[in-house]
């Protein structure tokens, strides 16, 4: 990684740890959203087209958005059963 | 920063934040997939039914519940 190379002279360049950090957290948020992006995909495909047609129909591109929709407000209400109980 | 700071006390406390962070994450996006399939059999509409709804939250909650009475039951067998 860039931030970590050595110049020439062996004197480390340096990065702060907000700097690595900040780095750190926009990979994992990446990685977090990447994960839920195949989740959906595979929920929603299932749902949604259960006979692939020549193209996507109406209907199907339809139902994928309330289902991506649905999803997300799933999580919502899971992540609530989960702490609000006691936060 | 050097090499040798990643190891820092402060940044030993952002790798347990974010490790907390993880497992929650993680526990959420599981448990989604389970009450998804339980709960949502139809279609998804335009909103979830109120009995959609209750049945997620009823689910991840009674996930919870299992996760203690089957550790319970694991521990009584040592």
């Amino acid at each position: 990684m860039d931030s970590f190379s050595h110049s020439p002279s062996g004197s480390p360049s340096k990065v702060s740890a907000q700097d690595l950090q900040n780095q750190l957290k926009s990979q994992l948020a990446m990685e977090y959203a990447q994960q839920f992006l195949e989740t959906v995909r595979g929920k929603c495909f299932e749902k949604c087209i259960t006979k692939p047609g020549s193209s996507l129909s109406g209907s199907e591109s339809s139902c994928i958005s309330r289902c991506v929709d649905r999803y997300i407000e799933a999580t919502g209400i899971i992540s609530k059963a989960l702490f609000s109980g006691q936060k | 920063m050097d090499l040798s700071d990643i190891n820092s006390p402060e940044m030993q406390r952002f790798y347990s934040e974010e490790q907390e962070r993880a497992m929650v994450n993680e526990m959420v996006a599981k448990l989604t997939s389970e009450c998804w399939d339980k709960c949502i059999t139809g279609t998804p509409g335009n909103k979830f039914s109120s009995s959609e709804s209750s049945c997620l939250s009823n689910c991840a909650q009674r996930y919870t519940e299992m996760t203690m009475l089957i550790m319970n039951r694991f521990k009584s067998m040592q």
